[in-house]
């Protein structure tokens, strides 16, 4: 689904990420853990094209296509999708609205018709069942006055409307009270089938109680340095991340 | 610098040289007085802080001259340019009204047909020519009283209501024209109206529009004006709507510049009634090297009124726009509520707007907001929009639909909103 092979960008003149290596494979859960600072949120922007990164050596293949080589919509449009740290306010433009466009887009792009408003509001209904996000939510400007988890789980109801084949949680359990977590774990984890991988990126172990890993790593100075089952994730959780700085060879 | 004032003087008469001919109006003491402040008020240049931005010096170079009355509507344009929009019609070529292509309300207690008709009959009493004397202040308003064509006489008696809005159309066809429409609307204690004012032009039209509309609305009456500015070809246009509110009238405007090559827009709103509303609502999107100018003024002079502006811009490539809200607080005018937005986005980097709120509040117990910003597309915005798959062009496009929708709502008529929406989407490629 997924291959990252030494992968290097920046920020304007610092580096983030140094070489890092991942592979995913389809239906699996990888979660990407580590310190401040290690480089887990820069990699979920390049990978979902966010323009501040410069990707100097590497290449990530995503089911057989150079993601790099792809604009952010364009590799949407292709099924992969990053759920937000911080999801964006954007006053006046509706979130069904906007849900549409992105769907029809998808849809554009796989050459089908635009989705019938009748099939279009079933589909918004059960997708946002999902995640309890109700109609005012639905009706109301992306975002705008939502509160933490609303927001979070407003990602999960995107991506549910989006399917994608690759899903990147970036850091989607901060600002998520015990409830919040629940539910926008119990969104994901009805997401999950034999098609469809996620990265999910997390500082602390206790989303991954939620949601299960196939795979932990660990992200240290811009290269993961280690991996392992889920146990993994315990392990760090008790010991802190101190005990692995050095790369594996 | 007296020499600059000099050719501009100079280019002045002999541009207004060829409006002489223009078939008189009728109104002849408003423009024997607007020939005599021809050649007295200044011509707005640069140095004139009110036309600084917008200095009437580039329309000058080209002459115009007032086109003869046009046989009939021309075929290629529909008169009602709205589609599914029921109203009456009063429709303009180059100034003139075209009999055949207007369709007329006829109901008890109004009074709609073309000025130069209630000119005729006798409706204007001498001295009861102008309500503003704005042509005794401005060179553009002294052109006009001096070359006033055709326009809309709409007159409504106490209580009485249209049942569908009027829609004024006047069209520009033709090289070097000149067309002074002047429209007076006078609504009676509570009566209520709503027009649409919409002018275009072809696309090798060129010249210059110069529109007056003065409107009084009595006490308690409601008046409503969807403006809207879609004009092909390179026409400078200048545009004036005086308004006077009464006791517990409200007025309405939205004035929406879809293409225009060069525009000023003054807007002034008196309130001289108590407990009177006012919204002044815009927008502008000018493109390619256009310029669009507002110029508004609210004054309160009473108490216990209320005034709503709200004007938004994006502006593309090279064009520059202007925006001046002037608001006046009057000594009586205590609790008055007055509240003034302006927002901005400058799309490209060749693009500038000068923006200038002046609020001026002579009372002590009032309320009164304002705001002006410049921005540019919110760049998180566009890549949240862009990483759900949506593209560059429409990401784009959501969000400037987005900023101007809170304009578009508001407008007296959704068929107008509608096409206004469709036309900029056409023009702007956001289909």
């Amino acid at each position: 689904m997924l291959t990252i092979n030494n992968l290097h960008a920046r920020v304007e003149d610092t580096p983030i990420l140094k070489g890092l290596n991942l592979q995913i494979g389809p239906g699996e859960v990888h979660a990407i853990m580590g310190p401040n600072g290690s480089g887990k949120s820069t990699l979920a922007s390049v990978l979902a094209g966010r323009e501040d990164y410069e990707v100097t050596a590497g290449s990530v293949d995503f089911d057989g296509i150079d993601l790099l080589d792809l604009g952010a919509s364009e590799r949407a449009r292709e099924g992969l999708f990053l759920a937000f740290q911080y999801p964006v306010e954007i006053p006046g433009v509706s979130n069904l609205n906007f849900m549409k466009a992105a769907v029809n887009a998808k849809r554009e792009h796989q050459g089908l018709e635009p989705i019938a408003a009748k099939d279009f509001l079933a589909m918004v209904k059960e997708k946002a069942a999902l995640v309890e996000l109700d109609g005012r939510l639905r009706d109301r400007s992306v975002n705008e006055g939502f509160s933490g988890g609303e927001k979070k789980r407003n990602e999960i109801f995107q991506m549910a409307m989006l399917e994608p084949k690759l899903a990147i949680l970036d850091e989607t359990d901060s600002g998520l009270d015990i409830d919040a977590l629940r539910i926008v774990s119990e969104g994901v984890n009805a997401m999950r089938d034999a098609g469809r991988s996620f990265l999910v990126i997390t500082h602390y172990q206790r989303l991954l109680d939620h949601i299960v890993p196939d795979f932990v790593h660990v992200l240290s100075e811009g290269q993961i340095v280690k991996s392992g089952p889920k146990e993994l994730a315990l392990e760090l959780e008790a010991k802190g991340y101190d005990w692995i700085k050095e790369p594996v060879a | 610098m007296a020499a600059t004032n000099d050719i501009a003087t100079r280019q002045a008469q002999n541009f207004v040289a060829g409006l002489a001919g223009a078939t008189p109006l009728g109104l002849s003491s408003l423009s024997d007085e607007g020939r005599a402040a021809l050649a007295e008020l200044p011509v707005p240049t640069r140095r004139s802080e009110r036309w600084k931005y917008s200095p009437v010096t580039a329309m000058l170079a080209s002459p115009v001259s007032s086109a003869p009355a046009p046989k009939s509507w021309p075929e290629s344009v529909p008169a009602n340019p709205v589609p599914g929009l029921d109203a009456y019609r009063v429709v303009l070529v180059n100034g003139h009204v075209v009999p055949e292509a207007c369709d007329l309300p006829v109901a008890d207690g109004v009074m709609c047909m073309p000025l130069s008709q209630a000119v005729k009959e006798g409706r204007i009493a001498p001295g009861d020519e102008d309500w503003t004397g704005y042509h005794k202040r401005e060179w553009v308003g002294a052109v006009n009283a001096a070359h006033a064509q055709d326009g809309l006489f709409l007159s409504l008696e106490s209580g009485t209501s249209l049942d569908r809005p009027v829609l004024v159309h006047h069209h520009v066809t033709g090289a070097d024209v000149a067309s002074c429409p002047r429209h007076r609307v006078c609504l009676g204690d509570n009566a209520r109206a709503e027009v649409v004012l919409w002018s275009s032009a072809s696309n090798q039209a060129s010249g210059m529009v110069n529109a007056v509309l003065e409107a009084r609305v009595g006490a308690g009456a409601r008046l409503g004006l969807d403006k809207v500015q879609h004009e092909h070809g390179s026409i400078f246009h200048l545009a004036h709507e005086h308004v006077t509110q009464g006791k517990d009238s409200t007025f309405r405007i939205h004035t929406l510049t879809v293409q225009g090559h060069w525009v000023r827009n003054e807007l002034s709103v008196l309130q001289h009634g108590s407990g009177a509303h006012t919204v002044m609502h815009g927008a502008y999107l000018p493109k390619g090297s256009e310029h669009v100018d507002n110029h508004t003024t609210m004054d309160h002079t009473v108490p216990y009124c209320t005034s709503s502006e709200l004007y938004k811009g994006i502006l593309y490539d090279r064009s520059t726009g202007v925006f001046n809200g002037k608001v006046f607080v009057r000594q009586d005018a205590q609790q008055t509520n007055a509240y003034q937005q302006n927002a901005n986005i400058v799309a490209d980097a060749g693009a500038s707007i000068n923006a200038k709120p002046e609020l001026e509040i002579y009372a002590d117990d009032v309320k009164c907001s304002h705001g002006c910003t410049v921005g540019q597309f919110d760049d998180e915005a566009l890549f949240y929009l862009k990483s759900r798959g949506i593209g560059d062009r429409a990401a784009r496009a959501l969000m400037v639909q987005a900023f101007i929708g809170d304009v578009l709502e508001g407008m007296g008529s959704s068929e107008v909103a509608d096409e206004v929406a469709s036309l900029l989407a056409e023009r702007h490629g956001w289909m």
